[in-house]
């Protein structure tokens, strides 16, 4: 589903990613998980072309987004949630779900409120549609934002570290929703530092550091017998 | 010092009408800024180079010349070029129009960047293009940011329009001149001049901030 071949990306004379070689397989979750400023979220970020990688490739879907294929229509196919959610503050809940199926994938605005509700009533926000995002939880915010991104339909879904912005006790209820969306067989590319659910729901676990893959697997099997010294020492500060 | 009260109340009627035509032009001129602003103000954060290199041209001149020099060229300069008379009310506009596009688009600019760039983001990430992210999401909040702005831009219109005098069209001020050539009253007529402009500039600025105040519980 998704194939990036030794992927660099710098900022300025500084390199964030120094050659990364990643596929995710349909329906698989991959958890990526590392210290901050280990390069972790621009890789994300470089599998929607929001950062625009240096050199290498990244397939989506088979399409070449570091080739000719066109970005807006890619992007159709891959939903990202944010760590700040970014929700529209000047659409009620409804809107924001409904703008992109309809100015994008042409939708009638009947279908496209149906499909929204069906997706509220799924991440358990049935009744707020008509709210304003500004009047809802960071929970709740982010719970919308999924639905927005799963309204276009995508074949994979990125996520960035999307329980990092919330309180403690509204982190679950967007950890539900996600593992929810695991089973029913999305493919899922997760930054986070929730350890527990990369346990649980990862496929694969990956380790960056320093712009490289460290080390990967079977979640458990990392957590329980890392090889690289790094990856012991990052997962003795987080476990 | 002798004030000639009845002078002053004698021309009012012909000062409000004067005023009217300050407030049309104001009015024209802005309209005509808030579309070329719009479009000069996005071009100018685009990413087409030459499109930025052009609206920052645009504002660069615009700023950096007096009005009253942009309206002598657009009144006594531009006809030499076309051959053809200007018409001072089209001139007076045109000249306004343009100049406040400039600010305006500054405005714009300013309004534009203040929004978080992960609203943009959030934009693409869903497919929407650059323009429909722009249309539906960035701009529709800029909006708010940018009306006390605007307002000012009125009030700062609204003042700089009575350099159009000098091209004979007859707004405020040069309704005051002409009164002043028939009855010699400068005394009475630049007051009663200047307090019709206090007037309007307070009306104007008390109507944006209860817009202001409006848009924000919203």
């Amino acid at each position: 589903m998704i194939d990036i071949k030794n992927l660099h990306k710098s900022f300025g004379g500084h390199e964030v990613l120094k050659g990364i070689d990643l596929h995710i397989n349909p329906q698989e979750v991959v958890v990526i998980i590392g210290p901050s400023g280990s390069g972790k979220s621009t890789l994300l970020r470089c599998m929607n072309l929001l950062e625009v990688p240096t050199s290498g490739s990244v397939v989506v879907d088979g399409m070449d987004l570091t080739g000719d294929a066109d970005i807006n229509k890619a992007r159709e196919e891959i939903g990202m949630v944010f760590q700040r959610f970014n929700l529209f503050p000047h659409m009620t809940v409804l809107k924001n779900i409904t703008l992109a199926p309809m100015k994008v994938r042409n939708i009638s605005q009947e279908e496209a409120e149906k499909t929204a509700r069906e997706l509220l009533e799924r991440v358990g926000l049935g009744d707020k549609a008509d709210a304003y995002p500004p009047q809802l939880s960071g929970g709740q915010q982010q719970r919308v934002a999924i639905a927005r991104a799963l309204a276009m339909k995508p074949k994979v879904m990125l996520f960035d570290e999307p329980t990092s912005a919330l309180d403690p006790e509204m982190v679950n209820e967007v950890l539900d929703v996600m593992k929810s969306l695991a089973n029913e067989g999305m493919t899922m590319a997760v930054v986070t530092h929730e350890m527990g659910f990369a346990r649980e729901v990862g496929d694969r676990l990956l380790f960056v550091d320093g712009g490289t893959i460290i080390e990967q697997g079977d979640p458990r099997e990392v957590f329980e017998n890392p090889k690289e010294e790094r990856t012991k020492l990052f997962l003795s500060k987080v476990l | 010092m002798n004030l000639n009260v009845d002078l002053m109340i004698n021309s009012l009627p012909l000062l409000i009408v004067g005023a009217g035509i300050t407030i049309q032009i104001t009015a024209i001129s802005v309209g005509l800024g808030l579309i070329i602003g719009m479009f000069v103000g996005i071009a100018r954060i685009c990413n087409v180079k030459v499109l930025r290199a052009l609206a920052t041209v645009y504002i660069d001149f615009l700023r950096g010349t007096p009005l009253l020099v942009q309206i002598f060229l657009i009144y006594f300069a531009l006809p030499m070029v076309v051959g053809q008379r200007v018409d001072p009310f089209i001139a007076a506009i045109t000249a306004c129009g343009i100049n406040s596009g400039a600010y305006i688009a500054e405005i714009f600019r300013a309004g534009i960047q203040a929004i978080d760039e992960g609203q943009m983001e959030a934009g693409r990430s869903l497919g929407m293009s650059w323009v429909q992210t722009m249309r539906y999401i960035i701009v529709p909040q800029a909006f708010k940011n940018v009306i006390p702005p605007l307002g000012n831009e009125f009030i700062a219109l609204l003042k700089d329009s009575s350099l159009v005098s000098v091209i004979g069209f007859e707004e405020l001020t040069r309704r005051g001149q002409l009164i002043i050539a028939r009855t010699y009253g400068s005394l009475e007529i630049w007051i009663t001049v200047a307090l019709i402009y206090l007037v309007m500039t307070l009306t104007i600025s008390r109507l944006v901030s209860y817009m202001e105040k409006r848009l924000a519980t919203k």
